[in-house]
């Protein structure tokens, strides 16, 4: 599945500009380190932090996107940097976990 | 020379804190890398001629190279951490290398070592090489790839705005949602 195709699919709202790429999996964490050190190119990122150093932390992990989940307000200056590294930010109104169940019954979960 | 083609992994990871102090004397910044359980703010005491106050941790960690293929270790124990640049200096020699290498879709990150030793002594090149084909061969390169650059090809380290990757300063005051759907 498609960055694309799983925002319509869920109503995720994009805030940056990017370029649509394959999901290959799902990793959830709140640490930048945590994500350097575990994530894949192509997971898709599920965090509640919405400071910039998500944006540079997803490029150097080359993950598929970042949703943060919660409702949480992005800043612009973060959908800004993100949009120049053309790095998915998605928003979900839904609690973590509660996207986790989702995206692990659409198959996304391994 | 090697005729491995090396395929790196991390090895030795270690979770701590990079722990930055200040002398409120001279204002010179001196950063470490530390494994306390419990890292303090404040944190006061005397070396020479330096009043060393802790001013900040931010949690971290430290990793070497390790060759999964002829067992190759390289030490990267002398990184701080890495960082990415924010544009905010046109004249900066990082932002001009940025704007060559965006045509090929390569990203720079600058990587820091502790300070004040990386002042004078950055981290080799060649480790730096290591360090951009490590993080190269975990993505999909047919999309972009990473190139690390040292420290000090930034031209003013004091008016630099780029972003360190540290879990720092991610505290959020924003007050959580007022109702929530239970999920079973």
């Amino acid at each position: 599945m498609n960055v694309i195709e799983l925002t319509e699919k869920l109503g995720l709202t994009p805030l940056s500009t990017f370029e649509d790429r394959p999901i290959k999996g799902v990793f959830v964490s709140d640490m930048v380190s945590d994500v350097m050190t575990g994530a894949k190119t192509g997971n898709l990122w599920l965090t509640i932090q919405t400071h910039k150093s998500i944006v540079s932390t997803a490029n150097l992990a080359d993950v598929a996107a970042v949703v943060i989940t919660s409702n949480k307000v992005v800043p612009q200056e973060t959908v800004e940097l993100a949009s120049k590294y053309n790095i998915a930010i998605l928003a979900c109104k839904m609690p973590t976990y509660e996207l986790a169940v989702k995206l692990f019954s659409l198959g996304l979960g391994q | 020379m090697s005729e491995c083609q090396h395929q790196w992994e991390m090895s030795n990871i270690h979770y701590g804190f990079v722990a930055f102090e200040k002398c409120y004397h001279c204002n010179t910044l001196k950063t470490f890398f530390s494994v306390e359980d419990f890292p303090v703010l404040g944190d006061e005491y005397r070396e020479g001629d330096h009043f060393w106050n802790r001013v900040e941790n931010a949690q971290s960690f430290q990793f070497d190279l390790r060759c999964s293929r002829c067992d190759k270790l390289v030490k990267m124990s002398e990184m701080m951490g890495l960082f990415q640049c924010t544009s905010c200096m046109p004249d900066c020699p990082v932002e001009i290398l940025q704007k060559e290498y965006e045509s090929e879709r390569t990203w720079l990150m600058v990587a820091f070592g502790f300070l004040p030793e990386a002042v004078s002594a950055p981290i080799p090149l060649d480790k730096l090489d290591i360090l951009s084909e490590y993080f190269n061969q975990r993505r999909d390169t047919s999309r972009s790839r990473i190139k690390i650059v040292p420290f000090n090809f930034i031209k003013d380290l004091a008016r630099c705005k780029g972003v360190f990757l540290h879990d720092i300063g991610m505290l959020s005051r924003e007050a959580p949602l007022e109702e929530r759907k239970q999920l079973f």
